[in-house]
Formats: structure tokens, C-alpha cells, sequence
């Protein structure tokens, strides 16, 4: 399978080629434009019951759709919902991510997608909420971001804060601990960070540049007022 | 092939931030590890580890992963295990010297998850004991709220309803059932001298059976009622039941409680229609108010008292539900907020053949007028 960004920046577009036969797993709604030999189906990843965890329990959709190129070779063209960047990751079986529930775009179809718990602070003060998506197998996975994605690289025991709601996904080889932005409890609140997360290496961070509930607060301000 | 597949990454200054991804092989004097070609085409190469050269312990996101850490020729290199076949065959290989590191790490493992699970398990205690205490203790939730609530409030928010609905209705202004109602009324509030509601009493000229009360004293009867009953004692004992949920503050309960759960709804909802509906929805609720079964057993016996302290004979209380029950069901709307059950009126029989007896003392009105004249405009109406 090759992948190319097209238009990278703020709307950008993910054209996949598919090999006949070849099938891949995309976030309900995300295909725009595809070759006639792709058909679509739905399908509820993980079965019922993870499809149902999934969408209760990290707000992703309840079907993913695939895409199969089953009437010969085809490309096809996937874009997020929101704008922002896309960056495409390849899993070698080894390398596992753990992903914000908004960050899945598509995946190859050796992409294994889990919901998992956070664990109780995490869960709280991270920001992504108490359950995310883990990532693992193996094959493409193309993950979007609000605004623009940056990567930090981490060595073993180098450490890196980052502001909680700009975590797009991290390499499970890295740890992170919630932290108070500053060493006052009123102080860390008025800087506007409030907490942070103290993520540790070895492994890959990806942040957004962009925080989309901050945006969010921000555009209900000129939401004219219904009666 | 399964041996090609990499089971472990590793990290030092050569390799990229991601990791190289590896082949592990557990032999007896220490690792292999196998890397893979990059896509830089770089050639696959081995090297072989003793377990003397290793310091291990737990990491990764979860800290279920054995990180092992050595110094090669190119620096420190840092290998990250998550197979648990890897895992436990390097246990098993590992000399005594790296036992207890091993040890300490599979003990830090475990930590991690069993604090996990009490974390979790607290919060899910908490969070059931919140349940269950909002169930079991929310009458008395309930009662400490109402309690609170002034009774000048709850006149003014039973005024606007009853107001609002006497627009709508044909109100009898003056006539012998109007009398007769007030004179009921009068004897009856005349046993509750330190009420802190003045009542105030309508007769509606309507075919339906009903009579109800809204909070902060003010009572509706409906001429369909009274038409139905055989003597004023009949009618007292739907008034007696009526007053007392005013004076138990029934409505404004129900009320409460409806209020707390539309919150509680609404917090974990959302509330969509803003608190406009929800005053719209509890303005609908005032005005079918359906009281809870406690509820009409206390209006019940709390009536039956009140009509033995007035000397108004409270036999005609029970026959009178009785009757309605038995010939009208279905069609009579004062039923079908108060269901008459069995039980009920063995209840009520039974508590009044507790009472001592006494001389009851009758109405100064002829109850036959007061029913012919509500039957002449209604025939007319008709």
C-alpha cells in the first residue's frame, strides 16, 4: 500500500493505492473520493461489543468503514473532519501507540484497534479522557491532529512537558505523569496551562498545535444566543 | 515466518527515536539480538549480550514492559521487552545476579496494577454508595430540602398555577354548593389551628369527578364530584384527604424530587431545552400531580383524623372512594390519581375502628338542594 499527503497544512488529503484485494479501515465519514473499483462497507471494529466500548467509552464512531479494493487496484482519498494535519505512521508489530480518541483516521487492515483505560489521574487531568485508543500490529495508520502535528523524539530517560489537550498519540515505550504547570496550585491555573503531562523517553510524542476545546470556547463566544 | 517477526525495540544514539525494531533470542549465556534492515538498506545484523553486562527493570506506559540497559561500543542501548514469552524465558535464564533486579522489577509490575485496581475499585465503591444513598436517603434528602423552602413561596407558586388554570374553567362564584364547600372547609381548618396556609377553596362547574389541592392551600373541587356523592360527609372526606396533602406539603415533595432527578438528568444529559422547559415541565407537573403511594396513605389517615376532630362522620370518607371505585372506574379522574385498592380502605376501616366513638354532628345544609341545584344548569348546559 503507498500513501501520499496531499496538500499538506491546514486541509489536507491522505491518498491511499490499494492493490486488488488489498482493504484498509477508515474513520466513518472520512472517504471523499475513491476509484470504482473500491467498495465501501461498514463495520463495527473489534465486534459489537468493542464497537459499543468504543463509542461510549472514547466518543470514536460506533462503525469504521472499508475500504476494498475487491474489483481490482484503486486509490482512495481520506480526509478528517476537523482541519489539521495528517501524518501517517508505518507499525512493524512492535511499535505500539496510544492514540487521543479524535486522532484515528485509517489504518491498514493488520491495524489492531483497542479501547483501553487510563489509570485514575491520567484519566482525570490528562485531558484525553478515561479511556483512549491503543494502536498496535502491524501496516499504515494515518492519524489527524487539530492544527499542525509536531514530533518530538525522545531518548531513553530525556523528558519533555506538553500541555494536556495537544496529545494527538505516544509510543507505549514512553511514560508520562501529570504534573501541575507551575509549583503553585493558583499560579498553575491563572498561566492557563493548569496541568501538564511530564512525558519521559525513549519514544515519539505527537502534539497538535491547536487545543480543540480552548478553540471550541473560544467560537461559542460569537454562537449568537437562541430564544 | 514467525522468526522474522521483530518481538522487541531497541534505543540508543544510532537508532532513530521510534526505536529499532529486534529479534530477541533468550540463550544461556545471555541475549541475541537480531536487527532488522532499515529502509535505508542497511545489511541485518546480530550481536550477542552476556546476561553480566545487563541491568533490567520495569517500564513503558503501563510498566509492563522489561527494559533492559547496556553500554556497547556506540553508547548506552536501552531494549524495551513486552512478549511475555521473552519475558519469562529471560527469567528463567537470567543468573542470580540479575534475579533480584528481576524480581524487583516484576514486584514494581504488580504494584502498579494493584494500585490500579484499588484506585478503580474505591472510586467504583464511592460511586455505588452515592447511588444508593441518593435511592434510599433521597426522601430524606427531600424532606430536609422542602423544609427549607418557605411556605410564602410554595402560596405563590400554587397561586399562578391555580390562577392559571380558573381562567380556563367555569368557576361557581355563589349557590348552595359553594356554601356548602365553605362550611366543610371551615369545620375542617377550624382542627388546624396552627396552619400556616389560608385556604382557599373553588367549585368548577365540570362533569368530571375530581377534586385536588395545590401547594400552598388552594383546592379545586369539581361539580362532577359532588354529584356523585350521597352526603356532604362524603364530600368532606375527599376535602379531608385534599387539605392534608397541603398540609404535608405533598406537592411541593413531588415537586423536589422531580427537580432533583430533572438536575441530576440534566447534568449527566445536558439540558438542551434550558431551564425554560424545565419550569415548563414542572408547571405540567403541578398540575397532574400524581401522589406517591406513602404519600396517599398519609393524606389518607392524616384525613381520617382530621375528620374525627371536626365530628364529621368519616364513614362516609371510605364508602364514598369505595363506591366510586366499584361503579365509575375508568371514568372517574379523581381515581386515577388515586387508585382505590383494597388495602386502602382496609387501612382506613381499620384505623377508624380504632378511634373511640363519638357523636358526630351534622352539616347545617340539605344536601339534596345542593345537589338539585347543580343538577339544573347542568341540564340546561346539556
Amino acid at each position: 500500500m503507498k500513501s501520499e499527503i496531499l496538500y499538506p497544512g491546514a486541509f489536507p488529503m491522505v491518498r491511499l493505492e490499494l492493490a486488488e484485494g488489498e482493504h484498509i479501515k477508515a474513520e466513518s465519514g472520512a472517504m471523499v473520493a475513491c476509484s470504482p473499483t473500491i467498495d465501501i462497507e461498514s463495520k463495527m471494529e473489534g465486534g459489537f461489543l468493542g464497537a459499543l466500548s468504543r463509542k461510549f467509552l472514547t466518543g470514536e464512531k460506533f462503525f469504521f468503514q472499508t475500504l476494498r479494493a475487491s474489483r481490482g487496484a484503486g486509490e482512495v482519498l481520506l480526509a478528517p473532519t476537523v482541519p489539521g494535519e495528517i501524518v501517517v505512521l508505518e507499525l512493524d508489530g512492535v511499535n505500539e501507540y496510544m492514540v487521543q480518541k479524535d486522532g484515528f483516521l485509517a489504518g491498514a487492515d493488520g491495524v489492531v484497534i483497542d479501547s483501553q483505560m487510563q489509570s485514575m489521574s491520567r484519566g482525570l487531568l490528562g485531558g484525553e479522557g478515561f479511556f483512549i485508543l491503543k494502536m498496535s500490529g502491524k501496516g499504515m495508520l494515518a492519524l489527524n491532529s487539530f492544527g499542525a502535528i509536531h514530533k518530538i523524539e525522545l531518548k531513553p530517560g530525556q523528558e519533555y512537558i506538553v500541555d494536556n489537550s495537544h496529545l494527538v498519540a505516544w509510543s507505549t515505550t514512553t511514560t508520562y505523569n501529570i504534573e501541575k504547570a507551575t509549583s503553585g496550585w493558583v499560579a498553575s491555573f491563572t498561566s492557563g496551562e493548569g496541568f501538564v503531562c511530564r512525558f519521559r523517553g525513549p519514544g515519539l510524542v505527537y502534539i497538535q498545535s491547536r487545543n480543540p476545546g480552548s478553540f471550541g470556547a473560544w467560537v461559542r463566544q460569537f454562537i449568537p444566543v437562541s430564544q | 515466518m514467525v522468526e522474522s517477526t521483530p518481538n522487541a525495540l531497541c534505543f540508543g544514539d544510532e537508532f532513530s527515536a521510534s526505536g529499532a525494531p529486534c529479534l530477541v533470542h533468550v540463550e544461556d549465556h545471555g541475549l541475541t539480538i537480531t536487527f532488522f534492515p532499515d529502509r535505508d538498506g542497511a545489511v541485518s545484523r546480530s550481536e550477542s549480550l552476556r546476561f553480566s553486562e545487563l541491568t533490567v527493570s520495569a517500564g513503558g506506559l503501563d510498566h509492563d514492559q522489561l527494559v533492559a540497559t547496556w553500554v556497547g561500543f556506540k553508547g548506552q542501548r536501552t531494549l524495551y521487552l513486552k512478549s511475555s514469552d521473552v519475558i519469562r524465558a529471560f527469567r528463567q535464564a537470567a543468573p542470580d545476579h540479575l534475579s533480584q533486579p528481576l524480581e524487583r522489577a516484576a514486584e514494581q509490575v504488580r504494584q502498579v496494577r494493584q494500585r490500579h485496581r484499588m484506585v478503580w475499585s474505591i472510586v467504583g465503591g464511592a460511586l455505588l454508595v452515592v447511588v444508593l444513598g441518593l435511592w434510599f436517603g433521597s426522601d430524606v434528602l427531600v424532606e430536609l430540602a422542602v423544609d427549607r423552602i418557605p411556605v410564602e413561596w410554595e402560596r405563590k407558586l400554587g397561586e399562578s398555577t391555580y390562577h392559571d388554570f380558573l381562567a380556563h374553567q367555569d368557576v361557581m362564584k355563589e349557590g348552595p354548593s359553594v356554601e356548602a364547600v365553605k362550611e366543610m372547609i371551615h369545620r375542617l381548618t377550624g382542627q388546624i389551628p396552627e396552619s400556616p396556609y389560608t385556604f382557599e377553596v373553588t367549585v368548577v362547574k365540570s362533569d368530571v369527578v375530581n377534586a385536588f389541592a395545590l401547594p400552598g392551600g388552594y383546592i379545586v373541587v369539581f361539580t362532577g364530584l359532588m354529584k356523585k356523592a350521597e352526603s356532604g360527609e362524603e364530600v368532606a372526606g375527599v376535602l379531608a384527604h385534599e387539605l392534608n396533602h397541603v398540609l404535608q406539603r405533598h406537592g411541593l415533595e413531588r415537586i423536589v424530587k422531580q427537580l432533583g432527578f430533572v438536575a441530576v438528568v440534566s447534568i449527566v444529559l445536558g439540558n438542551p431545552p434550558g431551564l425554560g422547559g424545565v419550569m415548563k415541565q414542572l408547571g405540567v407537573e403541578l398540575m397532574t400531580l400524581k401522589f406517591g403511594r406513602a404519600q396517599e396513605t398519609e393524606a389518607d389517615l392524616t384525613g381520617l383524623q382530621l375528620l374525627y376532630r371536626a365530628k364529621i362522620d368519616p364513614s362516609g370518607m371510605i364508602t364514598f372512594f369505595q363506591r366510586l371505585a366499584e361503579k365509575d372506574e375508568g371514568r372517574v379522574e379523581w381515581l386515577s390519581t388515586h387508585p382505590m385498592s383494597n388495602a386502602r380502605a382496609e387501612r382506613l376501616k381499620t384505623q377508624l375502628a380504632e378511634m373511640p366513638k363519638q357523636n358526630t354532628e351534622p352539616f347545617t345544609f340539605d344536601w339534596t338542594n345542593v345537589r338539585a341545584s347543580q343538577g339544573a344548569p347542568i341540564s340546561t348546559l346539556r
